[in-house]
């Protein structure tokens, strides 16, 4: 089985990882951030040459912010979900543009919505929003509701 | 037109080519959108009502604001409806627009639309049926014969209320952009 190969393959090179296959044609891998970046250099080796997106989850109560990383892989059809965490009081990390140009349009969104900082993209401009003064929108202390109604309900 | 009709339409031919030369703007903000190909093809065929869609908001007098509209759509909404010529008509289509509908807790889209731009008509419902812009569309005839569509009127005279509403969403820096909004006729 291909997936089984790929796990034994991550497992090896690196230890601090964990690998699940849920299912056929997908495998999950979490590992701290430090490594991450030589992960899907090895990965995009193995065959895994599709960023389908990159993704940003606020784990507020643990005070962490989770990157996720959606790769494919062309000729084995296995969709691989590759997660690592952040410290959300000083949220930086690393670009991958050096491995797939095309990441710079996800980072700018996740820098946009959640205020992470990706060290190497330097187009981390205004990108979605317009006029915004306020904290990120997608962060989960942000109340939407509220900043509606502060906005757009005034007479 | 019924035969009966020449005389009225004689008597103020300006009302007259007004009514029937309604150019929308062809100007997609949201979902309402979908409705529109069909209302201007074969299957409602919207030129039975003299509306024909216009690719520039320059030859155009009729605005349908076909959704929800976020902020940066706004922006645009703005620029196009000021260079349009007047006597022109704003009509809001959907719920969204008028008091925010599903949108109504977004950071990103706005609740009314009449506090940014003056509205003519509103058409309700998420979706309306296209005959619905065939009601607005017979309405505002009615509104034009009795002069009461001012939205455009009412936009020049109110241009420090709509002005100020605008610049809290947009910021000073869009504001101090845009052109004081000027007369220009067909």
């Amino acid at each position: 089985m291909k997936e089984e190969a790929i796990k034994q393959g991550i497992e090896q090179r690196y230890e601090s990882c964990l690998v699940t296959v849920p299912r056929e044609k997908r495998v999950i891998v979490s590992l701290p951030k430090d490594s991450l970046f030589s992960l899907i250099a090895f990965m995009k080796e193995q065959g895994f040459q599709h960023l389908s997106f990159i993704t940003c989850v606020d784990w507020i109560e643990e005070g962490e912010f989770e990157l996720v990383y959606h790769l494919a892989s062309y000729e084995d059809g296995i969709h691989a979900i590759v997660k690592t965490r952040v410290d959300r009081a000083d949220p930086v990390y690393l670009s991958i543009i050096p491995l797939f140009e095309h990441a710079q349009t996800y980072e700018r969104e996740i820098h946009e919505m959640f205020g992470v900082e990706f060290t190497g993209n330097d187009r981390l401009t205004p990108f979605l929003l317009a006029n915004w003064q306020e904290i990120p929108p997608m962060r989960k202390d942000f109340d939407t509701q509220e900043y509606s109604e502060r906005m757009f309900e005034h007479e | 037109m019924d035969r009966a009709d020449i005389k009225k339409a004689l008597k103020d031919p300006h009302k007259w080519g007004e009514k029937y030369s309604l150019w929308a703007t062809y100007f997609c903000t949201g979902c309402g959108i979908i409705e529109i190909p069909p209302v201007i093809t074969a299957r409602w065929d919207a030129e039975r009502f003299g509306v024909k869609p216009m690719a520039t908001p320059r030859q155009a007098n009729l605005f349908l604001i076909t959704g929800y509209v976020s902020v940066k759509t706004l922006k645009a909404i703005i620029i196009s409806y000021e260079q349009m010529p007047d006597p022109k008509y704003l009509v809001a289509f959907g719920s969204c627009p008028i008091d925010g509908g599903l949108y109504y807790t977004s950071y990103n889209t706005i609740n009314h639309l009449d506090r940014y731009l003056p509205v003519d008509g509103w058409i309700a419902g998420c979706m309306p049926r296209p005959e619905a812009i065939f009601i607005a569309v017979t309405k505002l005839w009615k509104m034009i014969d009795g002069e009461m569509v001012d939205g455009y009127k009412r936009y020049k005279e109110n241009i420090d209320y709509y002005r100020k509403n605008q610049e809290r969403v947009l910021g000073r820096e869009f504001i101090e952009s845009m052109p004081p909004p000027v007369t220009v006729r067909t």
